[in-house]
């Protein structure tokens, strides 16, 4: 298996996402089968330099300098999980866990 | 009571057939109303009386994927994450739909966040194919594909990354259209891989595509990637195909590719050839690659794009167990995505992070140049148009591949190569084997879509495209 | 043991736009909170950037001015990491292929002369939210009117070697700044932000030490504070046999003190990626050229030029050119043909007063211009100038008219004079006994004397040659 347990959990942290502990053998499987799986790309011998390969147009459209105020169709608060005097509401952050 | 008018009439049709496929269980909606149904047709009659006629769609149903956004019906890409979320803004598209006359009144369910290929990782619950209850329609826009094959509306908008709209119209029979990458605008069409995603078009016919495709296409300016080019035209009506050079590329065609769809499209370069087209056999080197690179890319580009998804703002929030903002984010994400897109994301940030990216996303990047490069070789070459099956197999049993996340990706094989190379591609219906639907797909250069569509719709006017093929 | 110490400056500022980075919000401070979002700086599903281009013209020409090369290829890239005040989980930044690289800024130090750093790069970016810790108990609030505001990150090399240079770096980074327009550098409002890397090392070692980062710091004075206390503090360290361990420190300007961020560091890995909504940003080489050649005088060369070809004390020059408006104003009022020395001694004096406690310029330069002139000639005394300056600041009106309605022309006539003289000699008889007995000095007392009585009307230089003549 190309991905182990450990690099799971460490991906799984950066990406902010809870893996239970049941969910995480599973996913150790899952993701080296897809891992090993793309591996094949190593067999193709490819240039350097077309990495910036995107096929949009090739240059940034600028737009000018002028302020538009947006009229939401739906107030913020309806959709925030938690909103009050005009601003979102989370936890505090806290210490964190052992990283 | 106002008098009937051809749009209130579709509109009331419409909501009889949408009850009528929730009361089948196809489960292809996830919001719809006669009410707003209703509202669509008022609107729509009020602007045809004031803005005169021509309105291109006037009246015309289009059901709309449930990843693009509206203000008056929730935008949930069929996740938990989203239950109940309603956008402060319309998408360009709908927009656009709208100012041409359609009816846009029901969102359809889909592989949540678009990641799928089945409509079987939908959070509420699978989409069946129309015409065997269980098999799957194809996804990831797998609602829009069934109400379209279930003739309940004539159009549908779905979205593509890696073949969404192809794949499942192939399975389902009806026609799905890949316009060419930044021919739609984006804006409003919930990002999943912000280089391969495309809005892109279910119709009945070929003509019916085009036309929705001549409404909704065109530049603006709120997304940087849309292609700084006019609305596209009305594709010229062909009688034949005397002139075109037609490529089928023998990495298509494989050994083991299901005899049905070898079959349908036999006969279906038989008809090309008999409509005066030249075909010949033509190479795409690496085709093999191109769902590895795609496994690569998208992902990678979804672990970004799906970050917003946070508790924070908007939509769901799950409090943690310590019960600080880390542990928010952590509890909410992980019971908001389904296992599908955890996973995707999960691939997404192993090849972006340190140590990772050089060997993966960027060679998976140097891959795709090289598959880009593959089309262009062959159109530079004189050839016009490339003519494949748009799948290895007809649509397979729900449940048949939800084991093997690879054996999934692997129905996108002959799809996702459009996506990455950013060509207009697209499926019609070309056949039948043993009752289920087989696809024929065009890929075209850039940007020469309406070509694309001529060709199709005279392809599909000698074929019967619902014709036992084997 | 002598240790020397190593900073490198990484400066954030504000580039000064209508609207912000990729959205059409105003970028407005000081409005109520999330009042100035929409789909874009929210996050919200669907929405895309679209680049502001004002906001590359400024970076653009920031870089010019700090002799960097502009890029005609960048391309901005996503930084992945999450923060309640981050709304898309990742910040529209720029990395591998930053706008520009490869400036030079020179100031004086007082340790080593004129010194030369190097500017690294510089990038634009956006702006995070900002999340405010103190209004709810237990929780974090979040407004995002400054998120997507755009920014230019400017990145000094590691060429500093003490705090007192880092000072000097970012006055003079300041000025440069100001003078191209791209940004307002108010601390305060946080246009300008300032994180110091620190390290220290034995002198003469070659080997860089481990560094810490500061941050906080409210002004350039703290910054120099800040830096202070941390090279104490890793001085302490490394004499007392302890490791200097790579953090970030926060300044509390109250206590002079340094503390490590309460919570604890995480894994740093911003997987850096081009982002796919966001073609290059292309430039065109005639278009940076037209830049460049379109920059004002820089205020280095502006002071030298004072200095040595208008001839203005270094004093003056320097504070002349210190600041863009004030440069100006000095170039419009020496434009009406005064003497710039005498116009030097107006603008870094009464002019500044005013524009110190207004931010203005009450005076406009041609009527500043005019009364330097009425005083040149002899029309008003340097005391009565001084006093029709104070009402042109409340009133804008001719100087020469002013000077005659307020009674300020100067008197003399030979009569009117006379008369003012003979009072004065004979309300001192003894100091004019003791002029009459060769003590000179006297005249001025008399001059003195003579204006006081004629309520500074008087020319002084008519009334000479009348006090000589009396008690000759």
């Amino acid at each position: 298996m190309s991905i182990g347990r450990e690099q799971v959990e460490k991906v799984a942290k950066l990406a902010a996402i809870a893996v239970d502990d049941a969910e995480l053998e599973p996913l150790v499987a899952q993701l080296s089968r897809i891992v090993d799986y793309v591996e094949q790309l190593n067999e193709v011998s490819t240039p350097e330099g077309t990495e910036g390969f995107h096929p949009g147009p090739e240059t940034l459209p600028l737009r000018e300098d002028v302020v538009r105020r947006f009229v939401p169709g739906n107030p913020l608060d309806a959709m925030a999980p938690e909103f009050e005097g005009g601003l979102f509401l989370v936890p505090v952050r806290g210490t964190m866990a052992e990283e | 009571m106002s008098r009937a008018t051809p749009a209130t009439v579709a509109a009331a049709a419409t909501g009889t057939a949408l009850a009528q496929a929730d009361a089948d269980g196809l489960n292809a909606t996830l919001h719809w109303s006669q009410e707003l149904l209703d509202q669509e047709a008022h609107r729509a009659d009020t602007s045809q009386r004031s803005g005169g006629t021509g309105l291109k769609l006037y009246g015309m149903p289009v059901a709309v994927k449930d990843n693009i956004v509206t203000t008056e019906q929730p935008t949930t890409c069929a996740s938990r994450m989203l239950e109940g979320y309603v956008s402060p803004y319309n998408a360009t598209a709908v927009d656009r739909l709208r100012a041409a006359g359609a009816l846009v009144a029901c969102k359809t369910n889909l592989d949540e966040f678009a990641m799928g290929s089945s409509t079987e990782h939908s959070a509420f619950g699978r989409v069946k194919h129309p015409l065997d209850h269980a098999r799957v329609p194809g996804g990831s826009s797998g609602g829009s594909a069934a109400l379209v094959a279930a003739g309940v509306v004539p159009a549908a908008l779905g979205s593509e990354t890696g073949g969404s709209v192809r794949q499942p119209a192939s399975f389902c029979g009806v026609v799905g259209l890949k316009p060419s990458y930044g021919r739609v605008s984006r804006y409003g069409l919930v990002a999943f891989g912000s280089s391969l995603d495309s809005i892109a078009i279910f119709a009945q016919s070929v003509g019916e595509a085009g036309k929705v495709l001549s409404a909704i296409s065109g530049h603006d300016t709120r997304d940087s990637t849309s292609a700084a080019a006019p609305a596209m035209g009305r594709p010229d009506a062909w009688t034949d195909l005397s002139g075109i050079r037609i490529g089928v590329p023998k990495e298509y065609m494989p050994a083991d590719l299901h005899p049905g769809v070898r079959a349908g499209v036999d006969r279906a370069v038989d008809a090309l050839r008999e409509l005066g087209a030249e075909v010949v056999e033509v190479s795409l080197p690496h085709t093999k690659y191109a769902v590895p690179t795609y496994y690569i890319i998208a992902p990678a580009e979804a672990s970004a794009n799906l970050a917003r998804y946070d508790g924070v703002r908007y939509g769901k929030r799950e409090v943690g167990p310590e019960g600080d903002v880390r542990a928010l984010y952590q509890a909410t994400r992980g019971s908001g995505f389904g296992a599908e897109v955890k996973r995707r994301i999960l691939v997404g940030t192993y090849v972006l992070s340190a140590g990772y990216y050089d060997a993966h996303y960027v060679k998976a990047q140097r891959v795709r140049a090289l598959i880009a490069d593959d089309f262009r070789q062959v159109f530079d070459n004189g050839i016009d148009l490339l003519f494949t099956p748009t799948t290895p197999t007809p649509a397979f049993r729900a449940g048949e591949k939800t084991e093997d996340p690879v054996a999934m990706y692997l129905a996108d094989v002959f799809v996702c190569p459009a996506n990455l190379a950013g060509t207009p591609a697209m499926s019609l219906p070309i056949g039948r084997s043993e009752g289920l639907p087989i696809g024929g797909q065009f890929m075209a250069p850039y940007f020469r879509d309406s070509r694309m569509l001529s060709t199709a719709a005279v392809l599909e006017g000698l074929l019967d495209g619902t014709a036992e093929v084997r | 043991m002598t240790w020397e110490t190593v900073i490198g400056l990484e400066v954030h500022m504000q580039l000064r736009t209508e609207s912000k980075m990729f959205c059409a919000c105003s970028t407005a401070f000081g409005d109520p909170p999330n009042t100035n979002v929409c789909p874009v700086c929210l996050g919200l599903p669907g929405a895309l950037p679209a680049t502001n281009a004002r906001a590359i013209e400024l970076a653009t020409r920031a870089a010019l001015a700090l002799g960097c090369t502009v890029h005609e290829r960048s391309v901005f890239a996503r930084k992945n990491y999450f923060y309640p005040d981050l709304p898309k989980g990742y910040q529209i930044s720029q990395f591998d292929r930053p706008l520009a690289t490869d400036g030079a800024l020179e100031f004086d130090s007082a340790d080593r002369g004129r010194v030369s750093v190097h500017i690294q790069r510089l990038h634009v970016e956006e702006d995070a939210g900002k999340s405010l810790h103190e209004r709810y108990p237990g929780r974090t609030a979040v407004d995002l009117n400054r998120a997507g505001v755009p920014l230019a990150e400017i990145v000094s090399g590691p060429d500093m070697r003490s705090p007192a240079e880092a000072r000097a770096y970012l006055t003079v980074l300041r000025q440069i700044l100001l003078y191209t327009g791209a940004s307002d550098c108010s601390m305060e409002q946080g246009s300008l932000r300032v994180d110091a890397n620190l390290s220290i090392r034995r002198a003469g070692d070659k080997q860089l030490g481990v560094k810490t980062e500061v941050k906080n710091m409210n002004s350039f004075a703290n910054v120099e504070r800040a830096l202070e206390a941390e090279r104490e503090r890793q001085v302490v360290l490394l004499e007392s046999g302890g490791p200097v361990r790579q953090v970030t420190l926060l300044f509390d300007a109250g206590s002079g003190a340094v503390r490590p961020t309460r919570s604890k560091e995480e894994s740093h890995d911003y997987r850096y990626f081009p982002d796919p909504d966001l073609p290059p940003l292309v430039l065109e080489a005639e278009w940076i050229r037209r830049q460049r050649a379109s920059l004002p005088e820089m205020p280095e060369v502006k002071r030298r030029r004072l200095e040595e070809e208008v001839g203005l004390s270094a004093y003056h020059a320097n504070v002349v050119a210190s600041e863009p408006p004030l440069a100006m104003y000095f170039e419009a009022v020496v434009g009406s043909g005064v003497d710039p020395r005498v116009a030097a001694n107006w603008v870094t004096g009464d002019v500044m007063t005013a524009y110190n406690e207004t931010g203005g310029f009450p005076v406009r330069a041609k009527r500043l211009a005019a009364l330097i002139g009425l005083e040149r000639d002899g029309v008003v005394s340097l005391q009565a100038a001084k006093r029709v300056f104070a009402e042109l600041t409340r009133e804008d009106a001719d100087p020469r008219e002013l000077a005659e309605a307020l009674g300020l022309l100067q008197v003399r006539d030979e009569d009117a004079l006379g008369g003012w003289v003979d009072e004065v000699i004979a309300a001192f008889p003894a100091e004019a006994a003791r002029f009459r007995g060769g003590e000179a000095k006297l005249l001025g007392f008399f001059v003195g004397q003579v204006m006081k009585r004629s309520g500074g009307k008087a020319d002084p230089k008519a009334i000479q040659p009348l006090i000589e003549a009396r008690l000759g």
